[in-house]
């Protein structure tokens, strides 16, 4: 049920074909860039860029190498932007994706803080905003279809298919491939598992991802301090009920204005 | 950020107009998500891009374009599509299209609004005037050459077929000899090498096909940049096992994936692959049996060709040409019988056999144990004995080590069940020895017995969605539609001359007559008779052209620049980016009195007379912009690389007054005829008036499709095939290569529509898939995917085999295998016939007399401009190239001060071409923002230069502006024991457009205003690809 995508950076190429195809099939508009020194561009992952290719050169014993990195949401298994949402915004569908409610979403940006991968993006130039990332096109695979990113892969450098078999794949290419993967699956266990699994040539910490997330889910984490510190969870909700309160009200009122 | 042009407000309210056509809702329900596509209507089209023919699935809601994505049934794809082409959408829902006819008068600073008819009957009588003005009806010797010399054409690769050959009509009807377009930029190289060595030429095999192989090398190409679905097929071989290398001065997205790069010197690839030839050769690692059957290396020269000091016989250093009559077979006289009489041998002088008493035939002279010293092959071994390691690499810069280990890795596909294939596209072809480039690549697939075979091949990757189609419609001055010489004055006088000379006795362009009186009739239908010669006198006939160099891209400008050419009219190019040394070419188009430019938007060519730097009140050239519709806006075939004939429908309206050029094309037409049956003084109205041109009103483009398919004079049913092609006019063909691909009336004959998936052999041929010129075949010259005695070479890999009986196909064979009976032709007669399109039926190790300039083999020069001296031989440049002079077109010296740096030009995924297809979408915008040049961390140290900041590259005849990207993925090179630094720049931005070239607009835009005009021996393809330049810090505020 639960879906998978894995990422086969040795077949990557950076050509980007995902970066629109996402913001086609989203309707994501285009941000004024300018040149970074490098090819990436834009800088960073934002509310009108869900997924974005990093460029990343260097050396591996001895050899020279250009590697690109798709990054979006890694739709955690057990999400902690899912448990950090105070009103409920954000959650996992049955086919692994996080997604969100817009109507609910307040704006509070605590995803954004418990986002170990600091995924989602908050609409800052919006009178009503409210925060934005990968859907893992819950939409496009609700009705049959891979998602945009993987469909337009032209170097079929993303498999998206059933996590178990997903998984397996991973799992047989670097069993099969002696010597041509590092024996790591980026994404089978950090923070409890992801449904986007990557494989790899080039040891992952060389390529920028972040290597000492633990293995555990983060809510588990986040369960345990928080359980010390009641009257601050407390208060905190009281604080931000009354800041939905208002959010609501200014929606209503601009809706009113509609 | 003013000095840009546009603003972020505005930037992101393009990006944001474009969806909010078809917003979503406020709130996205998360529980059960829309199918926001449940109520579209959806069609299929064609990549308007590279020249992958990847297959699209187009959305449309209420008339509106409101998805495009990637067609999963399609074979080439299977669903996948770049960032160019998922940016489809935003071609069609742009507000930056043209919307309105735009004229601007002599001198006038600023564009008018004007109504279609104004501009079709204005447009008329300016070709009418200048044609009638400049008309040479006959020439110095007073044979009729009817040339409309102050004419010219540029453009048509990004048309549809049927709108390039309605482009090649019209324009030789007015008598255009300067008649270009993309192709002589591009790939002109590749058919002036191509069809020498083996018949055609196309890319041999097609994209899928690619997975087959056991090896892939990529030589002068970026494929996985430029032509993106490569990297899906390129990865399907690898997960198999094979090995891809990679040889770029420049480690690319492509050398990234690679198990093997190989960094070499720019312009240096002769001298790579001749050691590889020399390796191969001298360790025996060639396809025997291949190389001796189905190969020229028997064939016995004239002794008296030569080789000294890199010039073969018969050089002629003040015509800077050859007399290249040495170099051709020795010949010998045989008894006709020779398989079944007793005399084998030669017989010296008697009429007859004197055993048999046959007639006698004269056949070239072979030694099949290829020890003859006069042999091709050791002529071959002797030539590229030349090429050591310690010499190439010297060259190269490559260490010597290396060059074994490529030579290695690639040889092993010389074992009879493996295959390699080699893709190479501009980085090979933009040199003054582009066409020995692909010589050397002819010869080593040849000896590792890699052609017409699955996996194998040389793939010449095409870079536009239908440059394969507008090449085949022969938009250039040489050809005429199916790669048949345009008449030429000197040798073709009449018709029996062209078919005299033109025709070859043996091969299957021994049919030539049949296509060309085809083509007569196509074109002037009833009035094209016996008697008259079919009108061949109607067709202009080329003289030397321009100073002696022919009518090609480079003389045209030149010849414009001089103020020869009058009008231009062209169809969606922009050499005002795209053309060599663009500052000499800018200035040329002002020359102009009249400038028709059919386009999508608003371009640096059309709108040249407000460039940067210009005053507009000098500029006299009145200029037409007329709006031209998008692929989606309109219907016809597309040919891909693969020489796929792919349909496309149209799926929205274009908008505003913009039409499709097949209707620009026959209003102009139209309105050109009322003018010339109107004046019974204009000159040689003939050609014009009587045109066939008959395909409606608003024309329908079907008729134009069964038009080129071919059809019956007498009773017009369409022909099955060029095979049924008469020469007594009997049958019209508009082009024969394509004739089978509309063999029927109906729209369900259309063969480039059809979408059967079915794939028999598992090789990824797809048969019934589209088609493929010529007659389907999938993969030419395939009798060589088979031994002598028909076995398959890979029983895995089997395109044809002999089953003792009879053969079984699994593609199209491209030999003789039914005779008219239809009974069955047995292996050993193929195998002595191989190569069906040339003279000699037999692959070309050695190049005979007529077949390149350069001559026989190919030998390593220096470019134009380099650092360096010809370490192999005296001759540093190609002994046949012309040199254009001008002061517009300065020379840097060899070791020159002033320009120390190798200059390299290249192509991103992210923008095409000469950029007005991406940098006008906001999306792409993104993604390549700005023009930037990659140096070096060693010459940005030298140079004090950081990553990011703004510099000046300089070159003898331009400077434009960039920012640096400090990389490793470029470094010195070690030629001769001095190190040489090259820098690399992209050439797509320009002026004008959502994204432009250099930060200070008013100056500095495309990198082409560095290169120089200078072309190859052949085909004068312009060397883009290397020049020296030197680059500097500046200060940008």
């Amino acid at each position: 049920m639960a879906k998978g995508m894995l990422v086969d950076l040795t077949k990557c190429m950076g050509c980007r074909g995902c970066q629109v195809a996402c913001k086609q099939w989203n309707h994501l508009p285009a941000e004024q860039t300018t040149w970074q020194g490098t090819y990436e561009n834009p800088p960073q992952l934002d509310w009108s860029t869900y997924t974005k290719v990093r460029f990343v050169e260097g050396q591996n014993n001895g050899d020279f190498f250009w590697r690109f990195i798709k990054t979006q949401c890694m739709h955690c298994k057990d999400p902690a932007c899912v448990s950090a949402c105070p009103v409920g915004a954000l959650y996992k569908t049955p086919e692994g994706a996080t997604v969100y409610d817009e109507g609910k979403c307040m704006g509070c940006r605590y995803c954004m803080l418990a986002c170990p991968f600091q995924v989602p993006k908050y609409e800052w130039h919006k009178a009503i905003p409210v925060i934005k990332k990968c859907t893992f096109c819950f939409d496009r695979v609700a009705a049959g279809k891979k998602t945009a990113c993987s469909q337009t892969c032209p170097s079929a450098a993303l498999d998206f298919g059933e996590y178990d078999e997903i998984l397996k794949k991973a799992e047989d290419k670097i069993a099969k491939n002696p010597g041509k993967y590092i024996n790591h699956i980026y994404g089978k266990e950090e923070v409890g598992g992801t449904s986007w699994l990557y494989i790899s040539s080039v040891p992952f910490d060389k390529l920028g991802f972040n290597t000492t997330l633990p293995n555990k889910p983060l809510p588990h984490y986040t369960w345990q301090a928080l359980s010390k510190i009641p009257f601050v969870v407390g208060g905190m909700a009281v604080a931000l009920t009354g800041f939905w309160f208002i959010c609501k009200r200014r929606d209503e009122i601009q809706k009113g204005k509609e | 950020m003013e000095s840009r042009g546009f603003n972020r407000r505005e930037f992101i309210k393009l990006g944001g107009i474009i969806p909010a056509f078809f917003a979503l809702p406020k709130t996205v329900s998360a529980t059960a998500p829309a199918n926001r596509l449940q109520y579209a209507k959806e069609s299929t089209s064609i990549c308007s891009f590279c020249g992958g023919g990847c297959g699209q699935i187009v959305h449309t809601e209420n008339g509106k374009l409101v998805n495009v994505e990637g067609d999963p049934d399609h074979p080439v794809n299977e669903g996948a599509l770049c960032s160019k082409s998922n940016a489809t959408f935003q071609i069609v829902n742009n507000d930056l299209r043209l919307k309105k006819v735009l004229y601007r008068p002599a001198g006038g600073t600023q564009w008018e609004e004007k109504p279609i008819d104004w501009a079709i009957k204005e447009i008329a009588k300016k070709i009418k005037e200048t044609r009638d003005k400049s008309f040479v009806a006959k020439d110095e010797n007073g044979v009729t050459v009817n040339r409309a010399e102050a004419l010219a054409s540029v453009g048509g690769a990004a048309l549809d077929n049927e709108e390039c050959y309605l482009i090649t009509k019209l324009n030789r009807a007015l008598g255009m000899v300067y008649f270009e377009h993309e192709a002589r930029l591009c790939h002109s190289s590749t058919v002036a090498a191509l069809g020498p060595s083996f018949g055609r030429g196309a890319m041999t095999n097609h994209w899928v096909d690619i997975k087959n192989a056991d090896c892939i090398m990529v030589i002068g190409a970026n494929p996985v940049e430029n032509h993106v679905i490569s990297a899906r097929w390129i990865n399907a071989a690898k997960e198999k096992g094979a090995k891809l290398i990679v040889c770029d001065p420049r480690f690319t997205r492509t050398a990234a994936i690679s198990n093997l790069y190989v960094r070499h010197r720019a312009g240096t690839d002769i001298a790579l692959i001749g050691f590889m030839i020399n390796y191969c050769l001298e360790n025996k690692l060639f396809h025997d049996e291949y190389v001796r059957e189905y190969t020229n290396a028997p064939f016995l020269v004239k002794p008296e060709f030569g080789f000294n000091d890199g010039l073969f016989s018969g050089y002629d250093a003040a015509k800077r040409a050859y007399d290249a009559s040495a170099w051709d077979y020795q010949t010998e006289k045989t008894c006709k019988h020779k398989d079944d009489c007793a005399q084998k041998g030669t017989i010296p002088a008697e009429a007859k056999c004197p055993v048999c008493q046959a007639a006698v035939e004269t056949s070239t002279k072979k030694d099949t144990t290829l020890n003859d010293p006069n042999s091709v092959f050791q002529l071959l071994k002797k030539h590229f004995s030349r090429y050591t390691a310690e010499v190439t690499s010297k060259i190269t810069g490559v260490p010597a080590a290396q060059l074994v280990e490529l030579a290695k890795t690639y040889c092993e596909t010389g074992r009879p069940e493996k295959t390699g294939t080699i893709l190479y596209a501009m980085g090979a072809t933009q040199h003054t020895v582009g066409t020995e480039y692909i010589r050397g690549y002819a010869i080593l697939q040849l000896l590792l017995g890699n052609m017409g075979r699955p996996g194998g091949g040389i793939n010449a990757m095409r870079g536009e969605s239908n440059v394969q189609g507008s090449t085949d419609m022969a938009l250039l001055f040489h050809l005429l539609p199916g790669y048949m010489g345009i008449p030429n004055a000197k040798l073709h006088p009449t018709l029996k001359d062209y078919n005299g000379k033109e025709t070859p006795k043996t091969g299957y362009w021994s049919n030539k007559p049949k296509f060309l009186i085809s083509l007569l009739k196509a074109w002037w239908g009833d009035k094209a008779t016996k008697e008259n010669d079919f009108c061949y006198d109607y067709l202009p006939k080329i003289g030397a052209g321009h100073k002696g160099g022919g009518y090609s891209w480079i003389a045209m400008f030149e010849a414009m620049n001089e103020g020869k050419i009058k009008g231009l009219l062209n169809w969606g190019q922009n050499p005002a980016v795209s053309g060599p040394n663009s500052n000499l070419e800018l200035n040329a188009l002002g020359k102009l009195d009249w400038l028709v430019d059919v386009q999508l938007w608003d371009t640096e060519t059309g709108n040249f007379w407000k460039r940067p730097g210009v005053n507009p009140a000098d500029i006299k050239t009145e200029v037409f912009v007329l709006p031209a519709a998008f692929a989606l806006e309109k219907e016809g075939a597309v040919t891909n690389s693969g020489r796929w004939l792919q349909w496309r429908y149209q799926a929205v309206n274009p908008p505003g007054q913009a039409k499709r050029d097949l209707w620009w094309l026959d209003k102009i037409y139209k309105e050109l005829k009322a003018l010339y049956l109107a004046d019974k003084n204009a000159s040689f109205p003939d050609p014009i008036v009587n045109l066939n041109w008959n395909y409606g009103d608003e024309p329908d483009v079907h008729l134009v499709a069964k038009e080129i398919n071919g059809y019956t004079t007498a009773d017009r049913k369409q022909v099955a095939n060029f095979t049924k092609l008469a020469d007594d006019g009997s049958t019209a063909c508009g082009n024969w290569i394509y004739s089978g691909f509309y063999p029927g009336p109906d729209k369900k004959d259309n063969k480039a529509a059809s979408r059967d998936k079915s794939d028999p052999s598992g090789l990824g041929l797809f048969p019934n898939w589209s088609f493929a010129w010529p007659v389907n075949r999938r993969i030419i010259y395939n009798r060589c995917s088979a031994d002598t005695k028909g076995n398959p070479y890979n029983p895995d890999k089997a395109l044809v085999k002999w089953d003792g009986a009879k053969w079984i196909n699994f593609d199209v064979p491209d030999f003789g295998w039914k005779d008219a009976k239809g009974d069955m032709i047995t292996p050993d007669k193929s195998a002595a016939a191989p190569f069906i399109m040339l003279p000699e039926l037999h692959g070309r190790l050695f190049a005979p007399k007529g077949a390149t300039k350069e001559g026989p083999f190919p030998e390593h020069y220096e470019p134009y401009e380099s650092p360096v001296k010809n370490l192999l031989s005296s001759q540093q440049f190609n002994p046949v190239s012309k040199i254009w002079d001008g002061p517009a077109n300065k020379r840097a010296e060899v070791d020159s001060k002033e320009f120390p740096l190798i200059a390299i030009t290249f192509r991103l995924t992210e923008h095409w071409q000469s950029g007005t297809m991406t940098r006008n979408l906001p999306w792409q915008a993104e993604l390549m923002p700005e023009m930037f040049v990659e140096i070096s961390p060693q010459l940005a140290e030298t140079k004090k230069i950081q990553n990011g900041e703004w510099v000046k590259i300089l070159s003898s005849r331009g400077d434009v502006l960039a920012r640096a990207c400090v990389t490793s993925r470029i470094s010195a090179h070690q030629v001769n024991g001095k190190s040489y630094e090259t820098v690399a720049m992209p050439w797509h931005y320009g002026f004008s457009g959502l994204v432009t070239g250099g930060q200070d607009r008013t100056k500095n835009y495309a990198a082409n205003q560095l290169t120089p005009h200078v072309g190859d021996g052949n085909t004068m393809i312009p060397e883009y690809k290397v020049f020296l330049c030197n680059i500097q810090k500046i200060q940008i505020s």
